[in-house]
This record gives C-alpha cells, sequence and structure tokens, in this order.
C-alpha cells in the first residue's frame, strides 16, 4: 500500500516558488492499478516521483508498504527501492551500450545474487514480455515497443510489489502502446502487483481499477 | 558487478571517440614521462650495483675545522628613570666563528683517526676528485678516476664483465694496475676484449688493465670515474704524513644494519669531539659531516653552504615533489574536467540506476572503476610508449653512465600510479554524479 498524507511540493528558485503539489493525500491499496491523468506540469510526474522515494516532498508524510519515509538518501532506502519498486519511463531509459539481457539485470546487480542467478531471473522476465529471442540483441536494434517491453522486463525483474510507470505508452503508437498495457494488465492481475500509472491516454487509463485527475498541483477527482 | 561495470566502460570508451583518444593521450603521455621519471629516481636512488648496500652506508665526505672564540660585547641601552633618560649596559657573553675552513678528507685523517668506527664491518677510502686527459691515437680522451683502496669493491658491488678488482696486497705494493669501464676500454683500446691484460697511461704512468666493470646504474660524481687505481698510486703530496687533516678524500662506512648505522654515527661525531686538532691556534674546533646515502646523493645535486645534508634532502624533497605535483596536477585537473563533461552526460542513466537500487557507493564505486580502467588503458600504452623511449635515451647516451630500466619495482611504481591518476582523477566527478539527484538526472533523457 502507497500513502500520502497532505502532501506538498514546492520547488524554489532565487526568484521563483513553483507549487508542483498542493496536499495531495492519496491511498493506493496493495494489488491496485491506478492510473494519474492531468494536462502538462499539473505535477503527475511529481507524484509519481515521490510514491518512487526519488523525490521528496517539501512537506507532508509518504508511507509505503506501511513504512514512513523520512531520509531518502540512506542505502536502506536505495535497497527498498531495489526489492519493492519497478520504474517504467516514458522514454525508456534503456542503457544503449548493453544488450538486453544486461539492461534487464541492472536492478539485481545492486543485490547479493550470483551472476548465473541473474541470468536466469533476466531470462525469465523478459519470456514475461515475450522478449527471450531479443536477449542478445542491443537497444538501438529494437522497436520503441519492444524497448518499452526491455523496460518492463527491468522494471519486474526484481519482482517487485509495486511498479510505478510513467507515461509508459507516451512514445508508442496505440497498437503498440495497447501491447504494453496489455503487459501491465496482466501483471496486476496475475502477480497482484500494485501499478501506479501516469497517463495522457483517457483511452489506458479506463483500463485501470482508478483514476486520480490533477490540476494545478491539487488532486480534483 | 565488477564484470557489468568493465563491460560498461569498455563500451562507454567507444561512445565518444574523441573524448577517449584526448583523454587516452593525456593519460599516456604523463603516464610515460612519470614511467620514466620513476625509473629515472630507481637507478638514481634503487638499491643497484654498485649500491646494492646503500642502506648500510654511512658516507663522511667532509670535515669542517673552525675558530671558535668567546666574545663579550656590550650591548647599551637608553632607559627612563625617574623621568629621566639614563644609559644602561648589558654585558653578551657570545661564541664566535673567526674562521671556518671546509674540505673532503685527508689520507692522514683518514688512516690516523678512521679505522676503528664503532659500528662499521667495513670501511673505505677513496678519492673521485682526479680528472685525466688521456690521449690515443691523436683522440683525447677525459678520464675521471677513483683512487681507493681494496674494501672499496666490497662496499661497491661493481658488476665485472672481465676480470677482478684490485687487491690489499696491490694497494699496499702501489701495483700498477687499473680497472676500467666498459666503455673506457671500449674508447681507449676500440674493443673490450683487446683492453684486458694491456697498458694504460694516466698521469705519466703505465697501469695493466686487470678489470672490466659494466656501465654502473648512476650518475653520482662522487662515485663515478672511468679508471679505477690503487690509492696508493697517487702523487706521494695526497698520501704524505705532514699531519693534514684535508686533502681529496672520503670515507664511507658499512654497517651491519640500521643500529650499525646508529653506531658509525654517534663513533664519528665522538672523535669530532675527541680529536686533537693538529693548529689549534686557528682552528679549535672540528666537525664531521656524515650523511646516509640519499643525504650524500641529494648534497652532490643541491650543495648548500652549511655542507649540510638533511638541508639537502629537504631541499630535494620539496623541489623534486614540487615539480612532480606540477606534472601531475596539470593533466590531473585537465583529465578531471575532461571527466566532468563524460560523466555529466550519463547523468540520465545515473539517475536510473540510482531509481533502480544503487546506492551513492556503488555509483561512486562504478564511476571510479571505469576511470581506473581508463587510466590503466592509457597506463599500458603509455608503459609502451616509456619502453620505446627507455630504449632511445640509454642508447642515446643523454643520461651519461645512468642506465634506465623498467624492472618490477619501476612495474610497481607505474602500477600505483595508474592507480593514483584513475583515482585522483576520477573521484570528483564520480563523487558529484553520486550524489546527483535522481529525478533530475532522470529528466535528462540522454542515456
Amino acid at each position: 500500500m502507497i500513502l500520502l498524507k497532505d502532501v506538498t511540493k514546492v520547488y524554489q528558485t532565487k526568484t521563483i516558488e513553483t507549487t508542483a503539489l498542493n496536499n495531495i493525500s492519496l491511498e493506493v491499496p496493495t494489488g491496485e492499478f491506478l492510473s494519474i491523468m492531468g494536462p502538462s506540469g499539473c505535477g503527475k510526474s511529481t507524484l509519481l516521483n515521490i510514491m518512487g522515494m526519488i523525490d521528496e516532498p517539501t512537506s507532508g508524510q509518504v508511507a509505503i508498504q506501511g513504512q514512513a519515509v523520512s531520509d531518502y538518501h540512506t542505502k536502506a532506502v536505495a535497497r527498498f527501492r531495489n526489492e519493492k519498486l519497478g520504474f517504467i519511463f516514458q522514454s525508456f531509459h534503456l542503457i544503449n551500450e548493453l544488450s538486453v539481457i544486461d539492461n534487464v539485470e541492472l536492478p539485481l546487480i545492486y543485490r547479493r545474487i550470483s551472476g548465473k542467478k541473474r541470468r536466469e531471473m533476466a531470462q525469465t522476465a523478459l519470456e514475461q514480455v515475450g522478449l527471450k529471442n531479443r536477449m542478445k540483441h542491443f537497444p538501438g536494434q529494437l522497436s520503441g515497443g519492444q524497448k518499452q517491453r526491455v523496460a518492463i522486463a527491468r522494471a519486474i525483474v526484481g519482482q517487485p510489489n509495486i511498479i510505478l510507470a510513467d507515461e509508459p505508452t507516451g512514445n508508442l503508437d496505440s497498437v503498440m502502446g495497447n501491447e504494453i498495457m496489455d503487459i501491465l494488465l496482466n501483471l496486476n492481475k496475475e502477480l497482484g502487483t500494485t501499478i501506479v500509472m501516469v497517463t495522457h491516454d483517457e483511452t489506458m487509463a479506463r483500463k485501470t481499477h482508478r483514476l486520480v485527475r490533477l490540476f494545478d498541483g491539487s488532486q480534483v477527482l | 558487478m565488477f564484470s557489468n561495470y568493465l563491460k560498461l566502460a569498455i563500451k562507454v570508451l567507444g561512445r565518444r571517440t574523441f573524448f577517449t583518444v584526448i583523454s587516452l593521450f593525456g593519460i599516456s603521455f604523463t603516464l610515460m614521462i612519470l614511467i620514466l621519471l620513476s625509473a629515472y629516481m630507481d637507478a638514481e636512488l634503487g638499491s643497484h650495483q654498485p649500491l646494492s648496500q646503500k642502506d648500510q652506508m654511512i658516507f663522511l665526505n667532509r670535515l669542517m675545522m673552525t675558530n671558535e672564540v668567546i666574545d663579550t660585547s656590550y650591548q647599551i641601552d637608553t632607559v627612563m628613570l625617574d623621568g629621566v633618560e639614563v644609559y644602561d649596559s648589558t654585558e653578551v657573553l657570545d661564541e664566535n666563528r673567526n674562521s671556518v675552513s671546509i674540505s673532503s678528507l685527508g689520507y692522514y685523517f683518514c688512516d690516523n683517526y678512521l679505522r676503528d668506527v664503532a659500528g662499521a664491518d667495513i670501511y673505505s677510502f677513496y678519492s673521485p676528485s682526479f680528472s685525466y686527459d688521456i690521449f690515443v691515437n691523436g683522440k683525447k680522451l677525459s678520464f675521471d678516476v677513483v683512487y681507493s683502496d681494496a674494501d672499496f669493491w666490497n662496499i661497491y658491488d661493481y658488476q665485472f664483465s672481465n676480470g677482478r678488482p684490485f687487491r690489499q696486497q696491490e694497494v699496499d705494493n702501489q701495483g700498477q694496475v687499473v680497472v676500467l669501464t666498459e666503455k673506457a676500454a671500449q674508447d681507449y683500446f676500440g674493443s673490450m676484449e683487446a683492453a684486458m691484460g694491456e697498458f694504460i697511461e694516466i698521469d705519466g704512468k703505465q697501469f695493466e688493465v686487470i678489470g672490466l666493470v659494466k656501465r654502473p646504474s648512476n650518475s653520482k660524481g662522487f662515485l663515478s670515474g672511468q679508471a679505477f687505481m690503487p690509492l696508493t698510486t697517487l702523487q706521494p703530496i695526497y698520501l704524505d704524513d705532514d699531519k693534514n687533516f684535508q686533502g681529496p678524500f672520503e670515507a664511507v662506512f658499512l654497517a651491519s644494519s640500521a643500529t650499525g648505522m646508529n653506531d658509525i654515527e654517534q663513533s664519528i661525531q665522538q672523535k669530532a669531539q675527541q680529536t686533537a686538532l693538529p693548529d689549534p691556534e686557528n682552528y679549535n674546533h672540528l666537525y664531521l659531516i656524515t650523511s646516509d646515502f640519499f643525504g650524500r646523493y641529494a648534497n652532490s645535486i643541491f650543495p648548500n653552504s652549511d655542507n649540510d645534508p638533511e638541508k639537502s634532502k629537504r631541499t630535494f624533497i620539496l623541489i623534486g615533489g614540487g615539480l612532480l605535483l606540477l606534472f601531475i596536477l596539470l593533466p590531473t585537473l585537465n583529465l578531471i574536467n575532461l571527466n566532468v563533461s563524460r560523466i555529466m552526460e550519463r547523468s540520465a542513466e545515473i539517475g536510473v540506476r540510482k531509481a533502480f537500487g544503487a546506492h551513492s557507493g556503488s555509483i561512486l564505486t562504478q564511476l571510479l572503476f571505469e576511470n581506473i580502467v581508463l587510466t590503466f588503458l592509457g597506463g599500458a600504452i603509455g608503459f609502451v610508449l616509456a619502453f620505446i623511449l627507455l630504449h632511445l635515451v640509454n642508447d642515446s647516451n643523454i643520461l651519461g653512465d645512468t642506465l634506465l630500466r623498467i624492472n618490477y619495482r619501476v612495474f610497481g611504481y607505474s602500477l600505483l600510479i595508474c592507480l593514483a591518476f584513475g583515482i585522483i582523477s576520477g573521484l570528483l566527478p564520480a563523487y558529484r554524479m553520486s550524489k546527483i539527484h535522481i529525478a533530475n538526472a532522470i529528466k535528462q533523457n540522454n542515456v
């Protein structure tokens, strides 16, 4: 479960203060597939980043799986992200110099797992997204949809409880977008993984359990 | 984990070929110079023939005689007493040096006062101060000659390629024998093979060549020469028994251990205090200036007016260290700059890694590891370049008798230099990147 209470995020420069999130309180139960929508700059990605503990709120409380987060820079938080969270980004963020399987292994490198075991787990994850035959390829040799599937494999390889997806279909055409959405729905249904997805696509959002709308940093739905 | 880092490090090198080439050039050139420098310093200060036992040697090459007298002087000041200015005088007793004489040692002094130095297993008296012009086939050769006793060869282990050193009996009997360096034999006789048993004229006398020594791996003026002859073949003026403490000689003492070296030092200083000077009216204090090998070496490069080897050591370390620091600092700063640009390009990748659980320490380790890989690659190129340059330097005789070698010690220094260079130049950019804000880094979108 993800619990946010009175979360506010203010970006401050020398001259300008911008409120990205304004008193957001939100609860995402375990196993839920939640989508977040809103216009550009309304704070969707900021909210997702705070849920993923890769950004810290200016005020308010965040608790993931019952664990309140106070210091975002400790080894323990890094380990928590590694074990409990998986991330999917709009522009995939694969490492072009590494092969598909090496990219998928990335989260496991930061666990004490043998190379052989890592490879097995990465193969399983790639199988789940239907890319087992592309293991030795490099990201540059893949289509956008394939890249996003590799990114999903990377997000699920460590068997996290929560997946945070920031516009996972934003850079894909509708066919590939649907394929990706099916994979995510499947993960949620079969493995019970909690998924929070930021999207601009109303159709995709309607496929999820619940929709939260943001406007100017405030929750409007 | 490290195999993954290695894989990525090698791939990252190919990402920006221009950056990589510039970095590798900078690293390899700098390391080539540093490897050559370490080879030079190893040749100069390492334990090589003829100085394999240098760490057990105490050198005594200077004595200082002074005339110190106690002077009384009066210091007159004005002070205010009851509002009236009065004069006040202070008597000052001070020890002043009226005259000072510094020189190397006379044979009389060595022979009479330095044969029973406590702690010394062996000792030798020798003079490296003589040079002669020798003419052969209309060609002039300049030979530096070292006159010594027989134990000189037991302390300094010159490598003989042919023949033998002279013996004590030959020293006692003023034997007309000489040991030449291979190069001197080549220059004088045309070939090394032809030299053995032949005669060479030095200082108007004929000397039989009884041994050839290989090019000694040092350039120390206090030890090197083209010819080595028994000290008894010197002109009598240098050996006469007129109680002269000063002359062209120096002494070296070999201790059996480090504590033995302290004993030697103490014993020599005791002698300085106890020895009665031959002309006490002119000189009433004797100082014997001893040093270890490093002090002797530093003093030959950076002599000072006090003849203090410790001061020479400090100057050597200060100037040498300063130059080295400057030489390392400039390319390191340049490399740090390059590394910052190279690593900043990867901020999104670092952000993703951190999002997936890498903590700052892992990122720091990874980036440092990559930088060390790059440095070692540059080091390997630098090592090959240094190897080639080293042979060119040796063949050209630019450094005289100093023969540069890449041995295991130099190889070890090179590895250390590579490691230090990699860590120093990579630490700052790696640290900055390890502290990067994840959300901001991911926004960079340039994995």
